[in-house]
Parts: structure tokens; sequence; C-alpha cells
């Protein structure tokens, strides 16, 4: 565990909090998207929001080996993106018959993407990201005053 | 006349390290959105790659293959991912390595001016 | 690990003092024996605090560190102790040049 230790855990918050936002910002972008992708029955999809879901990145094998040896005083080691799935709520169906893609009863089917909850969860990861820059600059503050010891 | 240790060897060989670093991560910073720019990164050349091929010479004049002998080898980052455009910059990381750096070269610096100013203490007498 | 040479230097004034206390006769060996003791004590403290930083160095150069406030640490012990006991010395060689010069 090397003195950098505090600094690597904000950094990896810091990476994953970007995906995150990349995927907030791919989901507003293809909120009309109606024809995202082709099912089985040859059949265009409309696009299906996409969810991050996040582990903490303490799965190596060193860490299992320190909690084996009882010698964790392991604060763990940050976070990272374990998966991107799709959210499997159904699809929104709006009725609009001269759509392109409108069924026989004129409904279309529009991505599942609410653009209030994108919004919130951009708001959420963007304060994350502040908050875990803090954390780093605190981490950096420490680091170069125990360079001063002895000055 | 020996009067410096292994240990200010050391200190030196790490400061070489830290300052090549650091023109690295400048370099990938500075190329966070050229297309199909790769991440590099800074080791230290193993013992193979050192031993490597050396030019039979038959006269001590003609040229060599390489005198580059730095111990670092720059080569590209893996584990990383990929934007959509081929770059596999990841700005973060390339900000933290660059402020981990300068901390190291920073205690490296502080930790070589001690030892100096010990040993110019105990020439210097009173 | 050993206190710092001042505290071994006291140590040591400390029993030739206690010595005189007692009315018991010092005898200049004993004296002699006590320094020389003293500043054996002092050079080991040097070398072993030495030892220490730059094994603190090393693990810092490699990035096997644990904590950078112990490396600065151990690095302002070993300058400490290398500051004293070379003045310990000067001041030792400094009070033999006095005696000598001293008329009889």
């Amino acid at each position: 565990m090397s003195i950098f230790h505090g600094m690597n855990t904000s950094g990896s918050a810091l990476t994953a909090n970007r995906f995150k936002m990349d995927v907030v910002s791919s989901n507003l972008a293809n909120a009309n998207t109606t024809r995202a992708q082709m099912n089985e029955d040859g059949e265009f999809e409309p696009y299906r929001r996409k969810l991050v879901s996040q582990e903490p990145r303490d799965a190596s094998f060193n860490s299992f080996l320190q909690k084996s040896m009882n010698r964790s005083s392991n604060p763990g080691t940050g976070v990272r993106v374990q998966s991107i799935e799709e959210d499997q709520s159904p699809f929104e169906q709006v009725y609009n018959p001269s759509h392109p893609d409108a069924n026989e009863d004129g409904y279309v089917q529009m991505p599942n993407v609410d653009p209030l909850k994108e919004m919130l969860d951009l708001m959420s990861t963007s304060r994350s990201y502040e908050a875990n820059v803090t954390a780093l600059n605190a981490s950096k503050g420490l680091l170069m005053k125990s360079l001063e010891i002895g000055r | 006349m020996q009067l410096f240790d292994q240990t200010i060897h050391n200190l030196q060989r790490g400061l070489d390290y830290s300052s090549v670093k650091n023109q690295t991560i400048a370099h990938n910073i500075s190329n966070v959105n050229t297309p199909n720019y790769k991440a590099k990164q800074v080791s230290f050349k193993d013992e193979f790659e050192s031993a490597k091929l050396e030019a039979l010479r038959t006269d001590e004049r003609h040229i060599p293959f390489s005198n580059n002998h730095s111990p670092f080898s720059i080569s590209a980052r893996q584990d990383v991912t990929y934007n959509n455009n081929g770059n596999s910059v990841d700005i973060d990381k390339e900000m933290n390595e660059l402020a981990q750096n300068q901390l190291y070269y920073e205690a490296l610096t502080e930790r070589i001016n001690g030892k100096f100013n010990s040993i110019k203490s105990v020439v210097g007498g009173r | 690990m050993k206190p710092i040479e001042s505290n071994l230097f006291t140590q040591g004034i400390g029993k030739v003092n206690q010595n005189i206390q007692q009315n018991n006769p010092v005898t200049a060996s004993e004296v002699q024996e006590s320094f020389a003791n003293e500043l054996k004590n002092a050079i080991n403290s040097v070398n072993s605090t030495q030892q220490e930083s730059n094994a603190q160095t090393n693990a810092l150069i490699n990035g096997e560190a644990d904590d950078l406030h112990n490396v600065m640490i151990s690095a302002e012990k070993a300058s400490v102790t290398l500051q004293t006991a070379t003045e310990i010395q000067n001041k030792a060689i400094e009070a033999y040049q006095k005696i000598m010069r001293m008329q009889l």
C-alpha cells in the first residue's frame, strides 16, 4: 500500500463518475431514438435506457489474502464500474400515427428514458465528482505538509 | 574516496525516472483529444530488454546499433478503455498521476538535499 | 531504540556525580571508561538511525513506503543524531585542547 493510496482511491472514483456522466449523456442524446437496434423478429427496437452498476474495487487477490491473514487494516481501494445494464422497464407508447415507426394502432414505441431522472443523475454524479476532487486535494495537502517535516 | 552511498545513487535514479514520467504524462495530457492516440507509460527496462542485440563490431570505430542506453522504456498503457475516436487517454488518471509524480519528485528532492546537507555538516566540522 | 546521546551522556555524568556524592573516590579511569562507553553508544545510535533512514528512503524510491511522514521523521532523526554526535565530538576535542593549553 503506497503513500498514494488515498489519491488512487479518489482517482478511481473520478474515473467511475466520468463514465457515469458519459452514460447519462448517451441516455439524454438518445431520448427519442426509435430505431436503436434490431431484435430477433427483424424489427427495430427503440433505445433502452442504460444504467451503470458500480462495485468496490477491492476484489484483488492481494486484498483477499490480507483479509484472510487478519491483517485487514485495509481501508479499501475505491470503486470501479462493474457493468452497464439496460433498464428493463417497458417502452413508452406514444400516439403518433404519422410517425414512420407507428404500428397498426398508430402507437410509436419511444425509449424508456425520462429526462427528469437523467437530470437528477447528472446533478448527483457531478456533485459526487466534485466531492472526490476535494478528497483528492485533501490527500495531496496531507502529503505536501509531511514533506515539510524537518524543513 | 567514497563520499556518496548507494541511497544517493538510488535517489538519483528515482529522480531520472520521475522526470521522464513527467514528460510522458504531459505528452498524454496534450493528446487528450487526438484520435487513435494510445496513452503511454514509463517503466524500468527489465534485464532481458537491456541485454538485447548489440552489433558485432570488428573495429571500435564502427557505429553501434543504438546509443540509447536509458534504463526506461516507454510503452502503451494496457487495461484502458478507448473512446469512439480510438483515443485511450483518461484525463482523470493522467491528472492524478501528474500530482503524484510531482509529490514523488519533491519528496526525493527533499531527501537528497537532506543527505547532502548531512555530508556537508560533517565535512565542515563546526 | 536507544534514546539520543544527550540522555546517555547525562546518565554517564550522573553516575560519576552519584559516586562523588556518596563520597566514593572517583578514579580517572572510571570517568574515562564511562565517557568511552557513551561515545561508543553514540556512534552506534548514529549508525542505526542512518541505516533506518536509508531503508525507509529506499522503500520510498521503490514505491513501497507505507507513509510519507515516517520516511521524513526517520530522516530527521538520523540528521539530528548525526549533528548531536558531531557536536559532542567537537566539544570533547575543544575541552582536550583547552586542558592541553593550561599552564601548570
